[in-house]
Formats: structure tokens, C-alpha cells, sequence
């Protein structure tokens, strides 16, 4: 926050000591493609890991706050193997990876930054398999990889909440810029994300779980689910109002996968165990 | 019918077998594969919207039953209904039993998840503190692969634009 002001406090002095002219120039020279002063600005703060963690955990709070976890432990170890095993398969294996089952009957799932997933039992219960899982999964991670929720929080209106958090370090647990952060990147959840931002889940999605094995067409499985349940059914209702149509979603998988990815199989051992460690759940 | 416990025996991936039949449509003119491959035989031939029962999945093929015969098509030329979403009596009906089954009459305490629960959550830092323990290192992770013989591939992301 210090050079933040330091910053800003400079050009005040710039702005009130200077002809129009001046200012003129120096708006323009801000300006640069069109880009306003507070995105130069965060591009030049992003966001670093430790601080992308430490806001993912303070989102999960709240997503706990609003669900607490399904009370299955045997579940959750499971649902965190497979996810930690996908993780291995993407360019950020080091992040504290973890997953978690939320004790709602809404079908959902997803990420905060740095991270952290969660998928509804509800959901859990609708797939029959790993592969699905993983594809679910998957998707998930992609938001956290490609650090989405950070831009969509970006371009808010409150968006300057991430560059003023990228001027701060982040170790007191009473920093009121991360609880607004929080509370904005929650937000996020009720809204969505970019319908674009959700199809690029889906497209990488399938590809980090065929790389980890896994039949890629566990989340064009999920999708068909999806696409063939009830729209007007309430555990649906946040799912659907924040993600692009399913149908969609597979017009968009069916263009890109074509033959591309037929001949992988999933090993029959996926699916058994998968039967067996969630057999309390269905 | 016959003919459909007959193919199943054909199946030599994990196979997902449906709980309800679900009824689909092509969206586009597709073959019917007397096997769950492209260069299998094909049975049978398709028109776009042509309605089918979706008996078993198994990877990107799924086994149908239809007028025009039955066999294995591929999953993407598949949608579940030919109707817009939300604006159709006849979708309900075919999601009966899948939908029946499930949320509604649930007790509403148990979602949490609504937009309205979101924007009102208060933290729960013991819940997150229970998930850290749950959480798997690398090695767990490699383990767990091996027991699944899961095997790692390696396999670039497509662009957008498909191929």
C-alpha cells in the first residue's frame, strides 16, 4: 500500500501543479491501447502464488460457510487422490492442491485460486464412474490454472481490489483489502464466470484427464447428464444460471474432439474402486 | 432386444449402463456401428433428429436402440432432446425418472448453494482447516495411479478452433 500511495500522491502533485496541456499528455500516454490507468497498473501488479492462495483459501471459507463438507472421510481421500493425480498432469503440480466433497444436494462444482476444489454430493452422486470424476474434476482446475475467478474479478468493478492487493503482503489475518478481496471473489461465484472462460475448461479439461489416463469423454458423459436433467429443477438452478447451456458446451466438445481421442480407455480398476469407495454415497 | 444383450457381450471397455433409458436425438445423419469403432460394420444409417433409446455408454460411443435399427453410434452425434431447454412438456416427460429421483423434494437446508447463500456466507475456517487433512501428496497421488493402472499420456491441448 506504501508505494501504491507514493504513486498516487505523485501524481497529484503532477496533476495540480500542471497546465491542462500537461494533464493531457499524461492521460494520453496512460492510455496505451486504449487501456485505462488501473489496468496498466495491474498489469504491472499481478497477483503473486502465495497471495493467489491466500485468497483461494479465504473464498473456500465462505463456499464451507455456505456448505460444510459431507461428513464421509473415506470419500473425500478418495476425491483428493484422483484430483492430486490430475494435478500432476498440468503445469502448476506444486500448488496445495486440495478437493473437497460439499455435504449439498445441488449438482455444482468449483475452484478458488491457488487451488482448492470442491464438487456438491449431489453431483457426486449423479456420476458412474472415475473418468467422469475426472473430467469434473478437471474442468475445475482449469479455472484455477488459467486463473480465471482473478480475472473476473479483475474486471469488475471492484477490480482494483486485486491490484491493491498485489501492493500488499499478505501474513496478518485482519488485512481488511483481503477481506474485501474475499468477499468480491465470492461474489464471483453467484454471477459466473465468462461463458468463454467455461468452454476453455471443457476443452483443457478433457485433455489433462486423458493425460492422466482417464477415458476423455467423462465430462461429455457429465455434459449428456446435465443436458437430459430436469432445467427447471432447483439443485440446478446456480449451475445452470452460471455456466454456458450444455448443449452448448457439447457442440462445442463435439467440434474439437472429433477422432482425436478415441482408443483411450479407462482401466477397468478405475471404475471398480470408484464403485467401492463411494458405494455409501449412492 | 435380443440383438442388444448380444452386442453388449461385444464390449471390451468399462462399460456405463444406464439406470432409466434415456431417449436422444442425432443431430446429424449418423451410422449405426455393429461395434463400439469407426471401422466396425455399419447396421444401420440414421437421419439427423432421428429418436433413440441410450441403452450403455462406453467411451465416446454409446449403444442405442431405434426404428432404424439398433447398434452403436457416437456420443457427440447425440443430444438428449431435440427441444429448446425449459420450453418443453415432452423434455420432463423423459426426465421423469432421472429427476424424480432427485432434488426437489429434498430439504432445502441441505443446499446452501444458492446465489443468495453465496453473496450471505460467513466464513467457516474449521471446515478448511478439516480439508487440508484430506489432502493427498504427490506421492499418495502416484500410488493411487498405480493401483488404478492408470498410466500417464502425454497429449497437447487443442485450440479452439479444433483441429
Amino acid at each position: 500500500m506504501y508505494k501504491l500511495k507514493l504513486f498516487f500522491s505523485g501524481i497529484t502533485l503532477l496533476l495540480s501543479g500542471s497546465a491542462l496541456a500537461f494533464e493531457l499528455d499524461w492521460q494520453k500516454a496512460l492510455q496505451v491501447g486504449g487501456q485505462t490507468l488501473q489496468k496498466v497498473q495491474q498489469a504491472n501488479r499481478p497477483v503473486t502464488e502465495p497471495q493467489e492462495i491466500e485468497l483461494g483459501h479465504g473464498i473456500a471459507a465462505n463456499l464451507l460457510g455456505a456448505s460444510p463438507l459431507l461428513d464421509n472421510p473415506g470419500a473425500q481421500v478418495y476425491v483428493n487422490r484422483v484430483g492430486r493425480w490430475l494435478s500432476l498432469q498440468t503445469d502448476r503440480p506444486d500448488l496445495p492442491w486440495q478437493f473437497g466433497v460439499l455435504q449439498s444436494t445441488d449438482l455444482n462444482a468449483f475452484a478458488t485460486p491457488g487451488g482448492t476444489i470442491f464438487i456438491t454430493k449431489g453431483l457426486l452422486q449423479r456420476l458412474t464412474n472415475e473418468s467422469e470424476l475426472a473430467g469434473v474434476l478437471a474442468h475445475e482446475m482449469v479455472h484455477v490454472l488459467s486463473k480465471h475467478h482473478l480475472a473476473a474479478l479483475q474486471k469488475t468493478a471492484r477490480m482494483n481490489i486485486a491490484s491493491d492487493l498485489a501492493g500488499e503482503v499478505i501474513n496478518d489475518k485482519g488485512n481488511p483489502l483481503l477481506d474485501k478481496a474475499v468477499q468480491a471473489g465470492t461474489e464471483v461465484y453467484a454471477r459466473g464466470l465468462d461463458k468463454n472462460d467455461e468452454f476453455e475448461a471443457d476443452r483443457k479439461g478433457i485433455v489433462i484427464a486423458t493425460r492422466a489416463g482417464y477415458d476423455p469423454y467423462g465430462l461429455p458423459a457429465v455434459l449428456q447428464m446435465l443436458d437430459a436433467a430436469n432445467a427447471q429443477d432447483s439443485s440446478l438452478a446456480l449451475m445452470f444460471k452460471t455456466h454456458p447451456a450444455p448443449r452448448d458446451r457439447l457442440n462445442l466438445l463435439d467440434k474439437i474432439m472429433a477422432n482425436n481421442f478415441d482408443g483411450y480407455p479407462a482401466p477397468d480398476q478405475t471404475d471398480k474402486r470408484y464403485n467401492s469407495e463411494l458405494a455409501e454415497l449412492k | 432386444m435380443k440383438k442388444i444383450f448380444a452386442l453388449l457381450l461385444l464390449g471390451w471397455f468399462p462399460l456405463v449402463v444406464y439406470a432409466e433409458q434415456q431417449v436422444s436425438y442425432t443431430v446429424r445423419a449418423t451410422e449405426i456401428k455393429q461395434q463400439p469403432f469407426s471401422d466396425a460394420e455399419t447396421v444401420g444409417m440414421l437421419l439427423e433428429k432421428a429418436r433413440v433409446q441410450v441403452i450403455q455408454r462406453q467411451g465416446g460411443w454409446v449403444m442405442i436402440g431405434s426404428d432404424q435399427g439398433d447398434g452403436w453410434v457416437k456420443m457427440l452425434n447425440l443430444r438428449s432432446s431435440s427441444a429448446k431447454r425449459g420450453d418443453s412438456g415432452l423434455q420432463s416427460l423423459f426426465n421423469l425418472g432421472r429427476s424424480g429421483s432427485s432434488g426437489i423434494t429434498v430439504a432445502t437446508g441441505v443446499r446452501g448453494l444458492s446465489e443468495a447463500d453465496l453473496q450471505n456466507a460467513k466464513p467457516n475456517p474449521a471446515e478448511l482447516a478439516k480439508m487440508q487433512n484430506y489432502a493427498a501428496d504427490k506421492n499418495q497421488a502416484e500410488k493411487f495411479a498405480r493401483d488404478g493402472k492408470l498410466n500417464a499420456q502425454v497429449l497437447d491441448f487443442i485450440p479452439a478452433n479444433g483441429n
